[in-house]
């Protein structure tokens, strides 16, 4: 007889134990409903504050700095400056790696937004010639990080150095400040993310330390029938990924709730910046991901609660004893 | 089957449990283990259950030397053996097709099986009717009776009770040795732990008596056992 049908069989007996583990764990976990309630709220709110930290920074992010109004330099030129010259310059800037969007803005041009933001458009009409200059409007490239002051410095002094330029603003101030607090929220990200992550598995692993506990005579009558320690601790592993993939589940309801509530206030605030397009929540990777995480921390969890506790059982204690 | 070669067993309180004891159960016997109470036959059971190692000789389970099996491979031994205590070890919160179905769902064998072989051994204890009853819903004897059929479910090659009759009525002791013996009528090997003389005495299988960690007398009754 060859061996195959024995690996098949033996598969097929590890695969209907673990099926077994699975169901019967969700099913145990059903049977004690406050309980579980709690342990997946604890959970659910462990991961929804970096999830929603998360959340507010990739909507931030997308509030593009490199092509909107608030994250270019505004070079004003020379009165009387020519149109060849203006454009020359435009081209030279666009060339440049460091540059990302150059528009440029004639005085006609200027002279019309401007009657029609300020509502001055009969005061306008009594100016004799248009006294707006040519202004270059620089998005420098690259996202609003650490080195972004750096960069848009010497962009400003290449460009106050050229021909024609007769000034450049940029307030890089407000901009710096902006991009290091993107940066110091994904580093809060990053760092919540591990604090939460164990806060998950130490919930995790607090509950199904009492729950193993609870049923020591549970296991040790498994272990008294012949059940490997394997078949034993799987219960008890696939209880904590449930916890887990539950609490996940709850901090993508409540992200999601949060969304909803605030998606009118933060769409309006964002379009007083410029910003147009609706509040973003986690994408189907991301809402994957973040079930996964909460899957295997919670299995991570129980793992740590079960081996220990195995540890120490002694089987078959009772017996003989009277 | 079981082949204890000068075992003794001293526990760490300094209770010499077993002394240089020596005996041999053949495939298929049927055999009683009797003797006062810590005369060292529960010892004996967790021996071969590899619940406890001997402090000193060999025991061997079918063919196995249990002294150079490594604890990771205690579950096959387990396994191979049908166990019946005398307080059940029933799972409370399953039911008592759950319990019975335990040893099968170790073993991974298919839910269909699974159903077919508890329903079996339901019926074999009288039970057929309470499959979906709760254990602590049941009486003594039920309870009993549910943790024979959990034992014998998986149709081991030998089975294992430690004072099976110690929580029912005579009638129902005599049903459940009746039992024992239809099972080794099918090749079980069958090993109680009693302290049942009357019991013992009626059924006229082997007796094994113990005292004091000491194997006194091995005798198949036709007068009555006396330890």
């Amino acid at each position: 007889m060859s061996a195959g049908p024995g690996i098949r069989q033996r598969l097929r007996g590890w695969a209907r134990r673990h099926s077994y583990s699975f169901f019967s764990s969700l099913g145990a976990l059903m049977a004690h409903r406050v309980g579980t309630l709690m342990t997946v709220l604890v959970i659910g709110i462990a991961m929804l504050l970096p999830l929603g930290l998360y959340v507010t920074l990739t909507n931030l992010d997308r509030v593009d700095l490199r092509e909107d109004d608030w994250g270019a330099l505004t070079v004003f030129m020379q009165a009387g400056v020519s149109d060849e010259r203006v454009n020359a310059l435009a081209g030279v800037l666009s060339a440049r790696d460091d540059v990302g969007v150059v528009e440029t803005v004639s005085p006609e041009q200027g002279l019309g937004e401007f009657r029609q933001a300020s509502g001055f458009g009969d005061a306008l009409d009594l100016l004799g010639s248009n006294p707006l200059p040519w202004v270059l409007s620089v998005s420098p490239a690259g996202g609003a990080d650490a080195a972004m002051e750096t960069r848009a410095q010497a962009l400003a002094d290449f460009i106050a150095a050229q021909e024609g330029v007769e000034s450049v603003t940029f307030d890089f101030k407000w901009l710096q400040r902006f991009g290091r607090l993107l940066e110091l929220g994904r580093a809060a990200v990053s760092v919540l993310v591990l604090l939460f992550g164990v806060a998950v598995v130490v919930v995790v692993a607090n509950t199904i330390r009492l729950d193993v506990a609870a049923r020591t005579d549970e296991i040790e009558i498994m272990a008294l029938v012949g059940a490997w320690p394997g078949f034993i601790r799987q219960p008890f592993l696939y209880a904590g990924f449930w916890y887990g993939l539950l609490g996940g589940v709850l901090a993508m309801v409540m992200i999601n709730g949060a969304l909803i509530y605030l998606e009118g206030p933060l769409d309006r605030l964002l379009a007083s910046y410029g910003h147009q397009g609706d509040l973003g929540g986690l994408g189907i990777f991301e809402t994957f991901l973040v079930l996964l995480s909460g899957g295997l921390l919670g299995w991570v969890g129980a793992a740590v609660a079960v081996q220990r506790h195995l540890k120490t059982l002694r089987v078959g204690g009772t017996l003989g004893r009277r | 089957m079981i082949r204890f070669d000068r075992v003794s067993k001293r526990y760490p309180n300094g209770n010499q449990a077993l002394s240089e004891l020596s005996f041999e159960l053949g495939d298929g016997e049927f055999c009683f283990l009797t003797g006062h109470s810590g005369a060292g036959k529960s010892t004996l059971l967790r021996l071969v259950m590899m619940l406890e190692r001997p402090t000193r000789g060999r025991v061997e389970v079918a063919g196995r030397d249990l002294g150079d099996t490594p604890d990771r491979l205690a579950p096959r031994v387990r396994q191979g053996i049908g166990m019946i205590f005398q307080d059940h070890k029933l799972l409370n919160d399953k039911t008592v097709f759950d319990n019975v179905a335990l040893p099968l769902l170790i073993a991974g064998l298919r839910y269909s099986d699974i159903g077919k072989k508890v329903r079996a051994a339901l019926k074999k204890v009288g039970l057929a009717n309470r499959e979906q009853a709760w254990p602590l819903s049941l009486s003594g004897g039920e309870q009993q009776r549910v943790g024979v059929a959990r034992a014998i479910v998986g149709m081991p090659p030998l089975l294992l009770a430690d004072e099976p009759t110690g929580n029912l009525d005579p009638d129902l002791s005599w049903e459940l040795f009746d039992l024992f013996r239809e099972l080794n009528q099918r090749g079980m090997t069958v090993l109680i732990a009693s302290h049942d003389l009357h019991l013992v005495r009626r059924m006229g299988e082997r007796v094994l008596v113990l005292s004091d960690g000491r194997l006194m007398d091995d005798v198949v009754p036709t007068a009555p056992v006396v330890s």
